[in-house]
């Protein structure tokens, strides 16, 4: 799992590669930090090459979602294969972030 | 340093004004930090707190027309103003009574225009207090002038403030006489807005009453007796209807719930024509158990051990398209009412449309 965060003007762009799972969840929560203490609310997550996301890995997600709406903020999740999809819809989680 | 011909008290008055320039702004953060903080620990809303400190020109006109009025500088009452500007009536009355609290008021002084017209008079409403900060307030004993100055506060409804600021801008600020045919369309303006405050007041009391009758209605589980609309609904969902589902559905995999609003579902419920929450009830009993065994094909063979808990309700609605006969398309509308158009949303409702092709209620004869 790899995880490329890039700032261009208002808007923060993450890349997401592989699989989020119990093994790198943690390193997954790491590498997102500094967008929970960054000043721009606004982030944008292609999930292109996202291959699996675990409850730990929605657990994150959610946490990133508290934190821009606190900020005023937003977050979307973009190109979204339609397994990991599947995980979103099947726990009421496309209804907690946006996904487009 | 000009002193626009005004006589020797009036320029002392006016000096008096520069050297405590200082003092006057001080005064002005701590009128409006004050009354910030006072408005907003009661829970009030307002539409707008201004205040300014009035210019040296407009202090020299007031004293070359009123001069005879002042001493000194302390007479006069508004070289610092502030002014709260509420959306309704009654909290005009509720922040004077926060600031009679809050200040030392100078009754005397102060008053309530919105009492002063005749029976058949209409024009300026407006609520003006002249005010000190008491020691008990703020005390600074390198300025003990603080605590002397007294200040004027304005308190009025938006309607009253947009009809002061025409009438200021149109029948006085000009300068110039307006003609009286004029005057008199102000006035009956005046009278209008008066009237609106009335009414704006009176919908609202309305509006609360009909919330306070709903949420009796709900609690004394008459639901046939309620409509479904956005009162209601947000009082029926405060006694948890799909709580019981979404804890059987997180049993599946002893799942933690996470809380989100279910208030989007509304749009969805009035597409499906629930008139009541009589309606509304009976629904969530004649979907519950298809929407539990749609979780449970769903989420039984993973390991998610979190869910939302839209979950439950989203469930209900699925099975109840699904029930229904209008397959993709109706899941499609659903999901497009929820969460906009989008790519993904008629694959979710062919994968659902798969997923449950297997469940007893779809089979059912």
């Amino acid at each position: 799992m790899t995880v490329n965060i890039e700032n261009a003007g208002s808007k923060t762009f993450v890349t997401l590669t592989g699989r989020i799972d119990t093994t790198n969840a943690a390193q997954f929560q790491a590498d997102i930090n500094p967008l929970l203490n960054a000043d721009n609310p606004d982030i944008e997550i292609d999930c292109t090459d996202m291959e699996y996301t675990s409850s730990q890995g929605l657990r994150i997600f959610l946490i990133l979602q508290k934190s821009v709406t606190m900020k005023g903020g937003s977050l979307v999740l973009k190109n979204m294969k339609p397994a990991v999809k599947e995980v979103f819809d099947i726990t009421g989680f496309s209804s907690i972030i946006r996904i487009v | 340093m000009e002193y626009y011909g005004l006589d020797i008290r009036e320029c002392a008055i006016l000096d008096s004004y520069r050297e405590n320039r200082g003092v006057y702004e001080k005064l002005e953060k701590i009128v409006k930090e004050t009354l910030q903080k006072a408005i907003s620990d009661k829970g009030l809303y307002v539409t707008a707190l201004e205040s300014r400190i009035k210019t040296e020109r407009s202090l020299a006109g007031k004293l070359s027309i009123k001069g005879s009025k002042y001493s000194t500088i302390l007479d006069v009452t508004d070289i610092v103003g502030a002014r709260v500007i509420t959306f309704y009536n009654d909290e005009v009355d509720m922040i004077s009574a926060l600031v009679d609290k809050l200040y030392t008021i100078d009754w005397k002084n102060s008053v309530d225009k919105r009492k002063m017209h005749e029976l058949d008079s209409f024009g300026y409403n407006s609520l003006h207090y002249i005010c000190s900060i008491p020691k008990s307030l703020y005390y600074d004993p390198e300025c003990p002038m603080l605590n002397e100055i007294r200040f004027e506060l304005q308190m009025r409804t938006a309607l009253q403030h947009v009809w002061a600021n025409m009438y200021h801008d149109t029948g006085y600020k000009s300068g110039i006489e307006v003609p009286a045919e004029y005057l008199r369309a102000l006035n009956r303006l005046a009278g209008m807005l008066e009237l609106a405050d009335e009414q704006f007041s009176n919908i609202r009391a309305s509006i609360s009453d009909y919330r306070h009758r709903v949420e009796a209605l709900v609690r004394g589980g008459r639901l046939d007796d309620v409509l479904l609309d956005g009162d209601s609904f947000r009082s029926f969902l405060e006694q948890k209807p799909f709580d019981k589902l979404n804890e059987k559905i997180a049993r599946i995999n002893q799942a933690e719930i996470v809380n989100v609003s279910l208030v989007p579902y509304l749009k969805i419920f009035k597409d499906f024509r629930l008139r009541t929450l009589g309606d509304l009830s009976r629904f969530i009993q004649e979907n519950r158990d298809d929407a539990y065994h749609l979780a449970l094909i769903q989420l039984a063979s993973t390991d998610i051990d979190i869910i939302s808990s839209s979950i439950g309700i989203q469930n209900l609605c699925i099975v109840h398209i699904l029930k229904s006969g209008t397959g993709v398309s109706g899941l499609v509308r659903m999901f497009e009412t929820l969460g906009g158009v989008n790519d993904y949303n008629r694959a979710r409702a062919e994968r659902i449309m798969s997923t449950a092709s297997n469940l007893e209620f779809l089979n059912r004869k």
